[in-house]
């Protein structure tokens, strides 16, 4: 007959193995989405900086342009801000699964 | 002695659970919130497109895209819990901003804008609407809620 100790050494490892498989691919999509950004907006200033010097921007668009990019960079951070929320609402679900598959595997 | 430090390490436990859900919570997916910012990205793109041809020959289009731009926006302020995207359509609608908003303003004040400004300010417009289009899909859809 399985005790309660078994039961919190099977959620335990199902915990662990959940968190691996999560936080990994969480990390992966967080470090793609970050060095996307990161890319365009060096190319994007090679050519901005490029048209202020041949005069197809004006010191004024150039300006504008980079104010636009932190605006941007402003609406990345809260879109990876709502996403991680979104992610940790699925990770509360799936806990509450992990915990009813351990203890049905325990007890019955 | 031992159960006490028990009870009290799970209700700590719990407690630290339940702090997490409520400062998680995000609105559910809207499948009319996220056909509103498809349908306006592609409005507003096509309407900057004119700006380097006078704006007073264009007044008529920008007011209609403003006016619904300033609809999606009261949209996505009247949903639960929706905070977040909120912030998101009022950092791209400001007319004091760098954005959708602050090009119109621009535009209206300097009458026509060069072709690169406009080609580059396409491009950031296209992208911050896809932050807001990218955080409405990733959302739950309410099937999935248990």
């Amino acid at each position: 007959m399985p005790n309660f100790n078994d039961f919190i050494l099977t959620v335990k490892n199902d915990l662990l193995d959940f968190a691996k498989e999560n936080l990994e691919e969480y990390k992966d999509e967080l470090l793609k989405d970050g060095t996307q950004f990161v890319k365009k907006t060096k190319s994007d200033l090679e050519r901005w900086t490029e048209g202020l010097a041949s005069g197809t921007l004006s010191p004024a668009d150039f300006e504008f342009l980079l104010k636009g990019k932190k605006d941007l960079a402003e609406m990345e951070a809260l879109k990876q801000l709502g996403l991680s929320k979104i992610r940790i609402t699925k990770v509360t679900n799936s806990i509450i699964d992990v915990i009813a598959g351990s203890a049905i595997r325990t007890f019955l | 002695m031992i159960i006490r430090k028990k009870i009290k390490s799970t209700a700590t436990i719990l407690a630290l659970f339940f702090v997490i859900i409520s400062c998680s919570t995000i609105s559910v997916f809207s499948p009319e919130a996220y056909k509103q910012a498809v349908d306006l990205k592609v409005e507003s793109l096509e309407v900057m497109s004119f700006a380097t041809m006078p704006y007073t020959d264009y007044e008529e289009d920008v007011d209609f895209l403003s006016t619904e731009l300033s609809k999606a926006y009261e949209f996505s302020k009247g949903r639960p819990d929706n905070e977040i995207s909120t912030r998101q359509w009022e950092i791209l609608i400001n007319p004091d901003g760098n954005l959708l908003g602050g090009f119109l303003k621009r535009w209206d004040e300097e009458e026509t804008l060069s072709q690169m400004f406009v080609t580059e300010m396409q491009r950031l417009v296209a992208d911050a609407f896809d932050t807001i289009i990218g955080l409405e899909s990733g959302k739950i859809d309410p099937s999935e809620i248990k």
